[in-house]
């Protein structure tokens, strides 16, 4: 069944080449339904291939190869695929979501004239996602890495007539670049350390290699990771990117691509775990990622922003736990977190798409009578989210606060802080959305109404996995069997959490308690009391107009980076470029060009001068031979 | 071997066509007989006895006249595969003259010829091979009888070309005068026996026949009678001289210096770098300024020249890049061969003037696109033929005392893509004469085809052709 694996990411380029050349001349429906079967039977293929792990457990990896890719002097990189139980879970996520957010397109997008194109990119990114988790190297994920980020890019600026979504797409394309730089930069640093970049020979003897080589790896690949996962200080764009599609912002932009740092470093944790110093930062990076980004959450008004913060505060805390050594507690809120992040987006979706395109929470309310499906099926994402008892986010997000815990309190501190935070801006943003008297115009109002089947379909199935989804990962002092840490141990070990049982049930009640007295808090203040937000910014007060201009952040990179380089760009292209480099070449240009009208006239077309030269020649060559 | 009897044999069926009125089917014929003779090199290719198939063991126990051993075959090969496509460009060359028959002979004994240059291993059959190859092309480059431009190239192309020949018997002369011998190996070995205790007059016969070769590849200073030849003359015929009759000299040249005279390289390298270095400055220069496509690529066939005689020059110590030449003037050829089919189409009336590929993108995209590629790789712009072509030449440069000749070509080189993308912005970015589209018959879309597809295929993947001798 492994052997099939190549059959995974063919699907989706076959579905994109097919959608590429011919989409425009195929109906909608036809379109839709040849994107999503592609996926779904890399999903099938993926499902196959995760049961036969599954049943030979005594095997924990197998390496596919496809073909011979590059040979030159000392570099030979093959072209193959690594099935383990990191990928084979990954691979999972990407077709399983992946095939309900094409299902939940065909409606979204129904109306669009891009309609073919936009399940061309999406199939497009489908592939290059499958290739950065299936490759057997780092050159291989680099190309996914790639590939991603320029899906990412064409899927931003997707309404491409819209200048501002064309510029998001852009600080997209350049804030990943800069972090791809970093990654590019640490294969490079593996290739002169190990001699190869295929994990099998890297991870075999990357013991062999001093303390601080493994530090710089680490954090050259992590710089990757901000870039691409969006953490600080590389994070704007992810917010900026909701000017994609909202199905887009699901995929790519919550549930897959911006996962790929988490799961680069799970991959590369042998580097993190010989650099204590590297994982240090990784963890305070992450840690302060997901409060600073939390703590804008709570002022946003713009739906998709507000999630958009969540998931970059989420990942926040994916990476803490990364640092504490927690891998596979992170691959296990990876997993959660694209089940209910998917969701939200997903219902954000339909609820923008009921509101014909509004966005501001301050225009919806009261929106639970005319979205009933939408709205249970958000609210229950927004229970896991909060980490609510028993529902799926609550198991993941315990788990990684577990373990930093026993790695620093201090940091288990703000992580817990940041939980409630989030726990506080969804329930504001539910209660805004669903609750109260409806905000809008009168027109919106008469308009509203539930989504098609295709897009309410996949939110039930985000629902059920959002609430169930823990289950793979239930807290081992429970007498349960933590199933995702044993299933991952052959690729990351993770250090056995020392806490003992009442300190983890301490803490579990703490953050349980915090969660419900967080929610009451939200419910009195925007529920009980109908507090809207602020309209004018004027009206707010000092620190709440610092959060809600997202601490001008953009403006300081402005200021700092874009302005200077637009300074030094511009003297560069009017004194070096124009002066200079034109000038020496149009010289050159003009000086072959004078030379050249100079030398024809040689050309005189009068034969005894042909003879006469041919002479000369003949008479100088052999004066030169017998001379010398 | 054989297919030197067979192409011999097509020159005299052709002479006979007219006389036994199968004029008609001469045209197949002759394309069958080529592929035949073409077939043949495969045949011949590995010899019953495998010691005797390698330059460097030509000894002076061999009398023989002709010998084809694999450089050989493999430079028929080429000379046959470009006379095949050149053929099929010709059609019309056929049709529309008068005495076509003869005209079918004039080119099969050119044929001949260059077959001969290929694989001789004697003074006297060099000599034999270059009368045979040029008489012919005196008279075809006059062949449009009533064109004086066409007179006039015909005539220089007789007086220039007899008076190199004059020097090339003279070179002779004076290298039998000191060896005693015609066979190119026993001239080798007498060059090593002698330890340097040859006669002055044996130097100034190698530089003589040194200056008749490099009249016959067209090598500055001794080019001059190129542009006027090549533009004068028919632009079928102008293509055959750039593509048939340039590689079967460099052929000749190869053979004579690097296996006769190879052990005095020193003599000869630094002259040959001179002319090189000469050929590249005045070619490439000369040609920046040209208005007239024909007459470009006859200066682009002097630049193509002195590439192919580095790698030459670089071959004195050795034979390693007798593939590289090989694979340089099959890329070239086929190069050239595309350009002067879609030149011909494109201007059958006004002497391939710059101007009458303006808009020709959109005029007849097809022609446009073939061209692009023919030039690009002619240019050396890296996936076409032409990149991996300079490529190896170069490579083989690099381990000789001539590196400077590098730079010279690099500086050179760069200065060529200017001219060949003069044609391609007429041909992309001004706006076209007329609006009428170029009407290319079938058998040059064929054509077109074929030498597009070829150019790139080997591009991909040179090592077909540069591991042939292994």
């Amino acid at each position: 069944m492994v052997k099939l694996i190549g059959l995974v990411p063919l699907f989706p380029l076959i579905g994109f080449l097919i959608n590429g050349f011919f989409g425009k001349k195929m109906s909608k429906g036809l379109s839709g339904a040849i994107a999503s079967i592609a996926i779904l039977a890399s999903f099938i293929v993926s499902l196959l291939v995760f049961f036969d792990l599954l049943e030979h457990p005594d095997t924990t990896s197998h390496v596919v190869s496809i073909f011979s890719w590059i040979n030159s002097d000392t570099l030979h990189i093959p072209f193959e695929f690594l099935v383990d139980h990191l990928s084979s879970l990954f691979l999972l996520i990407i077709t399983g979501i992946g095939f309900l957010i094409h299902i939940y397109s065909i409606g979204y997008m129904h109306e669009d004239e891009g309609f073919s194109r936009f399940f061309t990119y999406l199939n497009l990114f489908v592939f290059f996602m499958l290739l950065l988790v299936l490759g057997n190297n780092y050159l291989i994920m680099f190309v996914g890495w790639e590939g991603v980020g320029l899906c990412s890019y064409l899927l931003i600026g997707f309404w491409f007539k819209n200048t501002a979504y064309n510029n998001a797409a852009k600080k997209a394309f350049i804030m990943n670049r800069i972090g791809d730089l970093g990654f590019l930069l640490g294969i490079i640093l593996i290739f002169v350390t190990y001699g190869s970049i295929s994990y099998g020979d890297v991870f075999g003897v990357a013991r062999g290699a001093n303390e601080s080589t493994a530090t710089a790896i680490a954090l050259l690949l992590f710089i990757g990771a901000m870039g691409k996962s969006a953490q600080l200080p590389l994070y704007t764009w992810l917010p900026d990117a909701m000017a994609g599609p909202t199905p887009v912002s699901a995929l790519i932009h919550a549930a897959t691509m911006v996962t790929a740092g988490i799961y680069m470093v799970v991959r590369s944790n042998v580097f993190y775990i010989m650099s204590p110093a590297a994982s240090e930062v990784v963890a305070v990076v992450g840690v302060a990622t997901a409060l600073f980004a939390a703590t804008i959450g709570l002022f946003q008004n713009d739906i998709k922003k507000i999630l958009a913060y969540s998931t970059v505060s989420q990942l926040g805390l994916m990476f803490m736990g990364l640092g504490a050594g927690a891998y596979s507690s992170s691959v296990f809120h990876v997993m959660t977190h694209a089940f209910f992040k998917a969701l939200l987006f997903l219902g954000a979706g339909s609820v923008i798409h009921a509101m014909g395109g509004e966005q501001d929470i301050r225009r919806m309310g009261g929106l639970k009578k005319a979205l009933p499906v939408t709205f249970m099926t958000m609210f229950l994402g927004t229970l896991a989210i909060s980490g609510v008892f028993g529902f799926s986010g609550f198991f993941s997000k315990d788990e990684i606060l577990a373990h930093t815990y026993e790695y620093s309190p201090v940091i288990w501190f703000f992580g817990s802080v940041t939980s409630l935070l989030t726990a506080f801006y969804m329930f504001r943003l539910m209660f805004l959305t669903f609750w109260g008297g409806f905000r809008g115009t009168h027109e919106q109002e008469h308009h509203l109404h539930e989504s098609p089947k295709s897009m309410t379909f996949p939110l039930v199935v985000l629902a059920i996995l959002s609430v169930v989804g823990g289950l793979i990962g239930l807290p081992e002092f429970w007498g349960a069997k933590n199933w995702i840490g044993e299933f991952l141990e052959p690729v990351a070990t993770q250090p056995l959490n020392m806490l003992g049982h009442d300190q983890e049930i301490i803490l579990m009640s703490i953050a349980s308690v915090g969660a419900i007295v967080v929610i009451y808090f939200a419910y009195m203040v925007y529920r009980k009391n109908n507090v809207l937000p602020l309209e004018k910014e004027s009206d707010m007060k000092p620190f709440q107009k610092l959060v809600y201009n997202k601490y001008y952040v953009d403006e300081v990179y402005d200021f700092l980076i874009r302005k200077p380089l637009d300074f030094i760009s511009d003297i560069l292209s009017r004194y070096v470029d124009k002066k200079m480099v034109d000038g020496v070449v149009n010289g050159v240009g003009t000086a072959v060009d004078g030379l050249s009208s100079v030398v024809r006239l040689l050309q005189t077309g009068n034969i005894s001068f042909y003879i006469l030269s041919m002479v000369v020649g003949i008479i100088a060559i052999l004066f030169y031979t017998f001379i010398k | 071997m054989k297919g030197l009897f067979i192409i011999s044999g097509l020159g005299i069926l052709a002479m006979l066509a007219e006389i036994f009125k199968f004029k008609k089917i001469l045209y197949p014929l002759v394309l069958v007989g080529i592929l035949a003779a073409y077939a043949m090199t495969f045949v011949d290719w590995n010899p019953p006895t495998d010691h005797l198939s390698r330059l460097d063991e030509l000894t002076a126990s061999f009398s023989n006249m002709i010998r084809f051993d694999q450089v050989a075959l493999a430079f028929s090969g080429v000379i046959l595969v470009t006379a095949f496509f050149w053929f099929i460009l010709a059609s019309h060359y056929f049709e529309n003259e008068t005495n076509i028959t003869d005209h079918f002979a004039l080119v099969l004994f050119a044929l001949v010829g260059a077959l001969m240059l290929t694989s001789f291993s004697n003074m006297t059959t060099l000599f034999l091979g270059v009368e045979i190859l040029s008489i012919p092309m005196y008279v075809l480059a006059a062949s449009r009888k009533k064109d004086i431009a066409s007179n006039e190239a015909g005539f220089k192309y007789l007086i220039m070309g007899s008076f190199a020949s004059g020097f090339l018997l003279f070179g002779i002369a004076l290298v039998y005068g000191a060896t005693g011998t015609f066979d190119l190996g026993g001239i080798s070995h007498y060059i090593s026996n002698s330890h340097g205790d040859v006669p002055a007059f044996f130097y100034a016969g190698v530089i003589m026949m040194l200056i008749a070769l490099c009249f016959k590849v067209s090598a500055a200073p001794f080019h001059f009678w190129a542009p006027d030849v090549y533009e004068g003359s028919p632009t079928v015929i102008t293509a055959l001289m750039s593509t048939v009759v340039k590689t079967a000299a460099f052929a000749a040249l190869m053979r004579l210096f690097n296996v006769g005279f190879h052990h005095i390289g020193d003599v000869w390298g630094q002259i040959m770098a001179v002319v090189i270095g000469l050929s590249l400055v005045i070619s490439n220069i000369t040609a920046a300024s040209q208005q007239s496509v024909k007459r470009m690529l006859a200066y682009s066939s002097i630049s193509h020249a002195a590439f192919m005689l580095m790698g030459v020059l670089a071959n004195k110590n050795g034979f390693d890049s007798i593939s590289s030449i090989l694979y340089y003037s099959l890329a070239y050829s086929v190069g050239s061969i595309a350009s002067f089919t879609v030149l011909y189409n494109v201007s059958k009336d006004n002497n391939g003037h710059i101007e009458a590929f303006n808009g020709l993108s959109k005029r007849n995209p097809f022609l446009a696109v073939c061209m692009v590629v023919a030039l690009l790789s002619l240019a050396g712009i890296p996936v076409t033929a032409g990149f991996f072509a300079k490529y190896f030449i170069f490579t083989t440069l690099i381990g000789t005392p001539y590196k400077w000749l590098l730079g010279v070509a690099v500086v050179t080189s760069a200065i060529g893509a200017y001219y060949y993308f003069k044609v391609l912005i007429a041909m992309y970015f001004k706006p076209a004469i007329s609006t009428e589209p170029v009407k290319v018959e079938m058998s040059h879309t064929v054509l077109l085809i074929i030498t597009t597809l070829f150019t790139l295929a080997i591009g991909i993947v040179p090592g077909y052709i540069i591991g042939i001798f292994k």
